[in-house]
């Protein structure tokens, strides 16, 4: 398999849950086999990727740019990278969604939080945390006591 | 399994993941079963997806041979663990030696994973003084693998369960003992300084390359690891015997727990002493 492959793969499995994620219903079964299934198999992915690869890389590292730059610059470890954003991307979809529902907020309004969660990872997380902040500023008072 | 994961509530509330004085030894020790076999598919792939050699052979053999060892040995520290009275298995003694067991396991599995991963020998590797400190610090921690069995099958034979067959109570004392001692002694063996400038090899060819399959202990000389493996092994081997002598051949338990003893040890003896002397286990390549 090439690493062009399974980033392909990767990639549209991913795609397809944030689909699920922000167009279907919440169906309980979506939810458990993205956590379950789906996001382990990513971390599984990435964590072979870098057993293998991480330390092939001469002049690889976390301290520098230069020494991540150089990290990139290797398929296999840029394949991994990217895993690494789609799985966790991914996860903290899922617990938007999740705390979405649990606080109320419509569908409507969650699509572009997951949106911007599925292109710009932390983005979306700070619009989450930024519209939960409104929405509980917003509420009655004897409701935001009761929370 | 739910979504607790998702929970906003503090993680002590999920079940399994709390840390308190109530964390009994045996779960604690089937974590760390836990975490060695989580590890296995994932050193399996990186297995077939490597293509570095250490000593002639995948870099990733070692690990992968460490995890399901050592998986082996908790799951059997944990279920040898039932034998115990409450009080003994709750006992302060018992419970900071499986702690000490787990954070070894932790440490040997991620160093030894770690210098896979970097293509280079963990054990015998005095390359830089980084790595000779931590060979010799992984010898502590094996050391404290080791230990834990024998106080483990100690506490059993003096404050076992009174309600377990007298067969498997044998079994499971002297083989937990008798197979710490004996590691201690083929282990210490291999890995001690004075016969480092050979490592395992004892004559023979000194690369792991075509070694006997399955096993990978050369074929063309000595090598100590079968009888650190047989001696590993007691502590599985004499508890089976033991319960199966329960079950099936009651009032000879003592004798044949015995017999299985002399059996084993002799086992262990002969093949120490056949890789001292530069033969293989089995002629092979």
């Amino acid at each position: 398999m090439t690493y062009e492959s399974i980033f392909n793969i990767a990639n549209g499995a991913a795609g397809l849950a944030w689909v699920c994620l922000i167009f279907l219903p919440r169906w309980k079964q979506t939810d458990m086999a993205i956590l379950l299934a789906l996001i382990p198999a990513l971390s599984f992915a990435y964590s072979a990727l870098v057993f293998v690869y991480f330390f092939t890389v001469q002049g690889g590292g976390f301290g520098s740019i230069a020494e991540v730059r150089q990290l990139f610059l290797s398929d296999p470890v840029l394949v991994a990278g990217w895993i690494h954003y789609l799985a966790f991307d991914l996860f903290v979809g899922l617990w938007i969604a999740r705390e979405a529902d649990s606080q109320g907020i419509s569908r409507i309004i969650q699509a572009p939080l997951l949106a911007a969660t599925f292109l710009f990872g932390p983005l979306g997380l700070l619009l989450f945390h930024i519209i939960k902040a409104g929405k509980t500023l917003a509420a009655p008072i004897p409701e935001r006591t009761q929370s | 399994m739910t979504l607790a994961a998702f929970s906003t509530e503090p993680v002590r509330s999920v079940p399994g993941l709390q840390m308190s004085r109530h964390q009994t030894a045996a779960a604690l020790a089937l974590g760390a079963m836990l975490f060695c076999a989580a590890l296995l598919p994932v050193t399996g792939a990186a297995y077939l997806m490597d293509g570095r050699l250490v000593n002639g052979i995948n870099v990733w053999t070692k690990p992968l041979k460490f995890e399901l060892s050592l998986a082996v040995h908790f799951l059997t520290l944990a279920l040898m663990l039932g034998l115990l009275k409450k009080e003994a298995r709750d006992s302060r003694l018992v419970r900071w030696t499986i702690y000490a067991a787990a954070a070894s396991c932790v440490a040997e599995i991620g160093y030894i994973a770690l210098q896979s991963a970097r293509g280079r020998a963990s054990h015998f590797n005095a390359d830089t003084p980084i790595e000779a400190a931590l060979y010799n610090i992984m010898g502590v921690g094996a050391l404290i693998l080791t230990i834990a069995p024998i106080v483990v099958g100690i506490q059993i034979w003096r404050n076992g369960r009174a309600d377990i067959g007298s067969g498997l109570k044998r079994g499971a004392v002297l083989g937990l003992a008798l197979g710490g001692i004996a590691t201690i002694v083929t282990a210490g063996f291999l890995s001690s300084s004075f016969i480092v400038e050979t490592g395992r090899w004892m004559n023979g060819v000194r690369n792991d390359a075509n070694g006997i399959p399955l096993m990978g202990w050369s074929g063309t000389g000595g090598d100590l690891r079968v009888p650190h493996f047989f001696a590993l092994h007691l502590m599985q081997a004499l508890p089976v015997l033991g319960l199966m002598a329960d079950r099936w051949a009651k009032g000879r338990e003592r004798a044949i727990v015995f017999a299985g003893v002399t059996v084993w040890i002799a086992l262990v003896a002969g093949t120490f002493v056949q890789a001292l002397n530069g033969n293989p286990f089995i002629a092979w390549g």
